[in-house]
């Protein structure tokens, strides 16, 4: 069960400056509108924070793109609107520079490289099958099906609104473990890019029910590896933090761990 | 989205012991494939496609079931290089069942839930795979959740 809320209110808090500019070809008018500045929650989607973004850039294109989907683009790729904020961040964070400037764009939807997200219904049943599967690696499932639809809702509303105590609420029941061992699987996603990431089983106890650690996760993880470093929320946590501590502490609302990879020997990037 | 359909299509192989081999499924064929699964099962993982070894070392046993009001699949096991993502998954099913490339199609994993588009075969077959193989089932509606 997570008790340091104190950690949880952090992780929650957590946010990061945005300048949104709409990309120059779009622009009907001689001059560019402002770009629009924005704290957006680390935590979050962004298809859940760019309400004002679209509003503030509609007027400033062609009026048959108008009612187009929008997209965001950094460095000359699109961004991946089903990975949350913090985790893009983390990703990028080498090329990134405060405030983070990104590309607003109505046209050419890259239908090869991102999902489409029409509205936030999409995101809110993206963000529920993850905490499904998040509970199938963690309680085989259990805890989500003997919750209610409405126990859901206040999960996904909890995330809409930035509501931390309406999410934790449900959320503990989640983080809970029946046994000493704490969960079956620790849900995590290991990101070696946006493009990719490794998920595998990893139990929280070795064999001799001894309680691993963070750097346990990653060797197993990258077996032919020995100082793997990765970055989550912005740090880079020890590898002699406790991992099931880690899961209830540091995971994110779909409630898996999502470690960017910012260190390893270049040799294993041939696989 | 849909127009490459034939460029795609080779990278699912068929193993080549499974019956039944060819692509135009009959009239009569399809009360087989009511079984959930179907009896090359017994073959096992090790069958005939294994030999060319380095080629299989990436590729996973994966298999296709119907739920709910979706059609079924003729041949229900395929193999698919681990690095190919759900998506391209749910596309293939789509394809091969000749849907409407705007009709939606839902993937299930363990019958509970839905796996991220971009989510790899390789990291579900770790995390679920049974038996040698990952199992699948695809709907035209929500089944699960």
């Amino acid at each position: 069960m997570a008790n340091d809320r104190e950690v949880l209110r952090e992780i929650w808090e957590g946010k990061v400056p945005v300048c949104f500019q709409l990309d120059s070809e779009e622009v009907c008018e001689l001059q560019a509108p402002a770009p629009y500045y924005l704290m957006v929650p680390r935590l979050s989607y962004f298809p859940l924070c760019v309400d004002k973004v679209r509003k503030h850039f509609t007027r400033h294109i062609q009026k048959d793109k108008q009612d187009n989907e929008m997209w965001l683009e950094f460095n000359g790729a699109p961004l991946k609107w089903h990975l949350p904020i913090g985790v893009l961040l983390d990703l990028h964070a080498i090329d990134i520079q405060l405030p983070w400037n990104i590309t607003v764009h109505f046209d050419k939807f890259p239908e090869n490289a991102i999902m489409h997200c029409q509205n936030k219904e999409v995101v809110e049943s993206y963000f529920l099958a993850c905490i499904k599967e998040s509970d199938v690696l963690k309680h085989r499932g259990q805890v989500v099906s003997s919750m209610q639809k409405k126990d859901h809702n206040q999960l996904w509303l909890g995330l809409l609104n930035d509501k931390f105590d309406q999410f934790w609420a449900i959320n503990r029941r989640l983080m809970e473990s029946s046994n000493d061992d704490g969960f079956k699987y620790i849900p995590f996603r290991c990101y070696l890019s946006e493009e990719k990431y490794i998920q595998k089983l990893v139990k929280p106890v070795n064999e001799e029910g001894q309680r691993k650690k963070l750097g346990h996760l990653l060797s197993e993880v990258f077996p032919d590896q020995e100082k793997v470093v990765v970055r989550t929320h912005g740090i880079t946590p020890l590898p002699e933090t406790p991992l099931q501590w880690l899961s209830e502490h540091l995971s994110y609302p779909d409630n898996f761990l999502h470690l960017c990879l910012i260190n390893w020997s270049p040799e294993v990037t041939s696989k | 989205m849909a127009d490459n359909e034939e460029d795609s299509l080779p990278a699912v192989e068929v193993p080549e012991n499974e019956d039944q081999a060819g692509d135009a499924p009959s009239e009569s064929d399809a009360p087989q494939s009511l079984e959930p699964i179907s009896s090359d099962t017994n073959l096992g993982p090790s069958d005939q496609s294994q030999t060319v070894a380095n080629k299989d070392l990436a590729k996973i046993d994966v298999y296709l079931k119907a739920t709910g009001n979706a059609p079924i699949m003729k041949r229900k096991k395929w193999t698919v290089s681990q690095d190919q993502h759900i998506g391209w998954i749910a596309e293939f099913i789509k394809k091969y069942l000749k849907l409407d490339p705007n009709e939606r199609l839902f993937l299930y994993i363990n019958q509970t839930f839905a796996p991220a588009p971009d989510q790899t075969v390789k990291n579900l077959y770790d995390c679920y795979g049974i038996d040698g193989k990952l199992v699948i089932h695809y709907c035209k509606s929500h089944a699960w959740g």
